[in-house]
């Protein structure tokens, strides 16, 4: 059943990409068609998920095609399943909402390449995702890579998108690059590419080439989920890329990094030291701090999204971290506890973050700007965006009801619980990520009040934002979905939780669902820990109920309750745009309180009429500096140029001289291989 | 429990927090009053500006959205559903299941969330730069708040404000523990800036220089303005029922008799009157701090907290 589910969706990817390229006069209707073929392919690998993880066994699919030698083994288990899952939802609201906002470039721009890429790109995030083969596994990978590079530059005559192209290849290659090292120790172990052979070999690795393994794995996947200090080229790819595709890299092609690392380390290199789940939690709670920081500071609405997606990343991984640390104290009931607080995360992230660039893109629509400086007073102009953007904003600050809190809170249980671990150093650690943890929900907060409040409030600060008008109806319906994602998964954790949790018994071996859920007194089913209980149903329930009481005292008492409208007083001048509070000032304390992070530059000039009285014009140019670049990365790539530099000379142009190496290297060859 | 005692309690607590709350304030200002060798107003004037305030028209900005008008009720509405989860006059809180103290403190953040949207949404510069240090001055509570939470929570075995006041009923010697007190103090702080209090924010100033919470609220009125008020007077009663039922839970109700109510509630309005006192000793004692120095007080808090959850896992 789930294979030819599962095949069916393949099939109708691929057809839809091709569909794309076929009308070269009709370019609308070509894209329309690929995307409603994708939409629909999505749907089948929706089923295909439902199905294994309604508890049917884990399926292999073998194809032979091309390369007898190849076997093209997939697998559908229950991880699997689940990132088919939150792939599958995700790219159907994409594909919807690209029938909208493709409109921006029909044209203008040559768009059948865009419907190709697009769905080949869909289809081969859902292949990595149930690759049983290394081999199999790195061409999808790498696939999926050159595809999101092309749509990363498909307006490519901005040079900056170039440039930002280029970083994320190179980024993207090294980090294949360790992978394929990893992938090649394990092969001299296993004896065959296979991942059921990997499975098999943990006990014969010696503990050297695991450590060496877990290197290699964190970086290369690290690179492609953006954990700090490897996150450079996501804040600059995912803004460059049209917002229909930032929504896919952002929401899920980032979390096939999560997958890969919990492939390996819950089924390749196992038992892993608790040392090893120690690492990922720090990099977990680095990202989630300063990836927020920067989003903060920033003024284009994508890259700060760009940058909040570091931050879940990092919240994610303390999940898996954690479930890592207990997994190797053999404390099993709590790491399957904390790999579903990090698995629940990972598809709320995918939810509410995909929304987010939904309403990206509107703005960018209607105003064609991303600056939120140049925004304002979106609300009375997108009425049916802002309400989106404000459930987005809402559930990726942790703000009950909606799902962020859920997965949050469950994160925090899971950090509670590190008291059962034997270390007083790890348990100190856990709850220094508990603060972590706290401290960066708060500033989300912060940084989404920021970005709701000075793009949609108030007053319109520029033309472009005046004169917005909604988008198409087919966008903001899609993007209605995911919110309504957002708030059934917030008020309905208990059944997601049970799915989830199909997934960590599978990896952990043990099932929790019976301890973690409860029926309450009113016979609603609800959350539980060791610790105490959720039930968000009955605080929505209790606040609905409040709200009607309330309301209804309040018309009791003063019966004919009049509005009136007047302007805001402004101490005597009408109201004006550039009184209104920005961006970059309402973030300002917080570039100062972390000033040695984030190295706030300020260069004031002031032109004088009357030399030091009267100032006639004043310039503010304020700058954060990234310190991971200046220190990190401009050292490594001038040492990579000087050292290219130095050995050019052995490139002489001469054919004869490079005959001349490959036959040296050839003698070279048969030398050590004989 | 029977089904009786679930529904009375819950409305008593709601009555207690909802009714007590302005009393509060008013307690607080005229005590302030008298230390100043000033009369001061009524002890009820809250109460009297509650109803006048209730009984207008509200005037709205012309630039203000529907986020504007939803404020008021939104964080009138969190505020009232974090009341039903605190122990207030008995340990055995009936609304226990909805949630723990974590979704409390997420409770205040979505009322926080929708003033600090407010305060930008009329345009006026002194809304934005309230709602911003709002946002900056709870930003740097919430980890020490969030780790001195975790310290009880872990001496108790739950994060349920219910189960840990019983538990501490039950055990005193819980209390004895070094790492309680350095959590009540990281608390404290916390709850001083939480609460708006001098030496973090000036209730009664309306300068820009010096204002939070004032500027955020600035532009609300009528209706509006009667809900944020009891909100934010209820927000300061919680906070002191939080840190009086947790920290010194004695002599609250563990049957739902009468008498044993009565001598809760008793004790209770002593206990919040008397770190309603505390307050104003505080707040006559210090000046108000420059806003920078804000996150210096509040990093003291953060230290503490982390101070006393390692004392909690090597002292044990």
């Amino acid at each position: 059943m789930a294979e030819h589910l599962f095949i069916i969706s393949i099939i109708l990817f691929a057809a839809g990409s091709l569909f794309a390229l076929c009308f070269y006069g009709w370019q609308r209707v070509g894209n329309y068609i690929s995307l409603i073929f994708a939409a629909i392919a999505s749907c089948f690998g929706i089923a295909t998920a439902v199905v294994v993880l309604s508890g049917g066994s884990p399926v292999h699919i073998d194809f032979h095609l091309l390369l007898p030698i190849i076997k093209y083994n997939f697998l559908l288990d229950p991880l699997s399943a689940y990132f088919i899952l939150t792939i599958s939802v995700i790219s159907f609201v994409a594909c919807i909402y690209s029938l909208g906002y493709i409109n921006l470039y029909v044209g203008k721009r040559d768009i059948r390449f865009l419907g190709f890429i697009y769905n080949l790109f869909l289809l081969s995030m859902l292949l990595v995702v149930s690759a049983n083969n290394a081999f199999v596994f790195m061409i999808v990978w790498e696939l999926m890579t050159f595809l999101s590079y092309f749509l990363v530059i498909f307006e490519h005559e901005n040079k900056e998108n170039r440039k930002a192209g280029l970083m994320y290849i190179i980024m993207a290659h090294i980090g294949s690059g360790l992978l394929a090292i990893a992938f090649f120790i394990m092969f001299t172990y296993a004896g065959s590419f296979s991942f059921d052979d990997f499975r098999q070999v943990a006990s014969q690795i010696p503990a050297v080439y695991k450590n060496i393994i877990f290197f290699l794995v964190l970086v290369g996947f690290g690179i492609k989920a953006g954990i700090f200090p490897l996150h450079l080229w996501l804040p600059m790819a995912h803004p460059a890329a049209p917002s229909n595709v930032s929504m896919i890299m952002s929401g899920v092609m980032i979390k096939t990094a999560i997958y890969g690392f919990i492939r390996f380390y819950f089924e390749f290199v196992t038992p892993c030291p608790p040392w090893w789940g120690v690492i990922i939690l720090i990099f977990g709670a680095g990202s989630a701090l300063l990836g927020i920081l920067y989003a903060l500071q920033e003024r284009d609405i994508k890259t700060m999204l760009a940058y909040s997606s570091v931050e879940n990343i990092g919240i994610i991984l303390i999940g898996i971290g954690l479930s890592m640390i207990f997994r190797s104290y053999n404390l099993m009931a709590l790491s399957s506890l904390a790999m579903i607080a990090g698995l629940y995360h990972l598809i709320n992230h995918a939810v509410f973050k995909c929304l987010l660039f939904g309403c990206a893109g509107n703005i960018y629509y209607s105003t064609h700007t991303k600056n939120i400086e140049e925004l304002g007073g979106l609300i009375k102009r997108l009425q049916v965006t802002a309400p989106l953007f404000l459930v987005a904003a809402l559930s990726i600050s942790a703000i009950p009801p909606l799902n962020g809190f859920m997965s949050e809170w469950l994160i925090f249980q899971s950090l509670l619980n590190g008291f059962n671990i034997p270390s007083v150093l790890i348990k100190i650690e856990t709850i220094i990520c508990g603060a972590v943890v706290a401290l960066t929900g708060a500033l989300v907060a912060t940084c989404f009040i920021r970005a709701f409040g000075i793009s949609f409030l108030a007053l319109p600060r520029t033309e472009h934002a005046k004169h917005a008008k909604e988008v198409p109806v087919i966008m903001y319906v899609s993007m209605g979905l995911l919110a309504g994602l957002c708030v059934f998964m917030g008020i309905f954790p208990a059944k997601i939780m049970m799915t989830v949790n199909h997934v960590s018994s599978h990896l952990v071996g043990i099932n929790i669902i019976k301890s973690i859920t409860a029926y309450d007194w009113m016979q609603a089913r609800m959350v539980q820990t060791n610790f105490t209980g959720l039930s968000p149903k009955s605080a929505t329930v209790f606040g609905l109920m409040l709200l009607a009481i309330t309301f209804g005292a309040l018309t009791a008492i003063r019966p004919g309750f009049v509005r009136k409208f007047y302007e805001t007083w402004t101490c005597g001048i009408s109201p004006d745009p550039r009184l209104e509070y920005t961006g970059t000032a309402f973030s300002r304390p917080f570039a100062v309180i972390f000033k040695s992070v984030l190295r706030p530059k300020l260069d004031v000039a002031k032109v004088y009429s009357v030399p030091n009285f009267f100032v006639k014009s004043m310039t503010y140019v304020g700058e954060i500096s990234s310190i991971f670049e200046s220190y990190l990365y401009t050292p490594v790539s001038n040492f990579v140029l000087k050292a290219s530099d130095r050995v050019r000379w052995i490139h002489t142009g001469n054919i004869h001289v490079y005959l001349a190496y490959i036959f040296v290297t050839l003698i070279i060859l048969i030398m050590f291989f004989r | 429990m029977d089904l009786a005692s679930k529904i009375v309690l819950p409305l008593l607590q709601l009555i207690v927090i909802v009714g007590l709350a302005p009393l509060v304030k008013g307690f607080i200002n005229k005590i302030e009053a008298r230390l100043q060798n000033r009369r001061g107003a009524s002890i009820f004037q809250p109460y009297y500006n509650i109803v006048k305030l209730l009984r207008k028209d509200a005037v709205v900005s012309e630039t203000a959205s529907w986020i504007f008008r939803a404020t008021p009720y939104v964080t009138f509405i969190s505020i009232l559903i974090i009341a039903l989860l605190v122990p207030v006059l008995s340990s055995a809180v009936p609304a226990n299941f909805t949630g723990d103290v974590i979704l409390i403190i997420y409770l205040f953040a979505l009322g926080r969330f929708f003033l600090a949207l407010s305060s930008l949404d009329t345009g006026s510069a002194f809304g934005g730069m309230g709602g911003m240090r709002e946002m900056m001055v709870s930003t740097m509570a919430e980890p020490a708040l969030m780790l001195s939470v975790f310290t009880v929570s872990l001496a108790t075995g739950s994060t349920n404000l219910g189960h840990i006041t019983s538990t501490i009923v039950d055990q005193s010697t819980i209390l004895l523990n070094p790492s309680l007190f350095l959590a009540f103090a990281a608390l404290a702080i916390v709850i001083i800036a939480e609460a708006g209090r001098i030496p973090v924010d000036n209730p009664f100033t309306h300068l820009e220089l010096t204002m939070i919470h004032e500027g955020m609220i600035l532009e609300f009125s009528g209706r509006y303005l009667a809900l944020i008020e009891w909100a934010s007077s209820m927000k300061i009663l919680l906070l002191l029922t939080i840190l009086v039922n947790t920290f010194l839970p004695w002599g609250i109700a563990s049957e739902m008799t009468f008498p044993a109510m009565l001598i809760s509630f008793a004790l209770y309005v002593v206990k919040i009157g008397f770190f309603a006192f505390l307050i104003v000793i505080l707040e006559m004692s210090f000046a108000k701090l420059r806003i920078f120095r804000v996150p210096n007080l509040l990093g003291t808090a953060l230290i503490l907290s982390i101070l006393a959850i390692i004392s909690l896992y090597v002292v044990g």
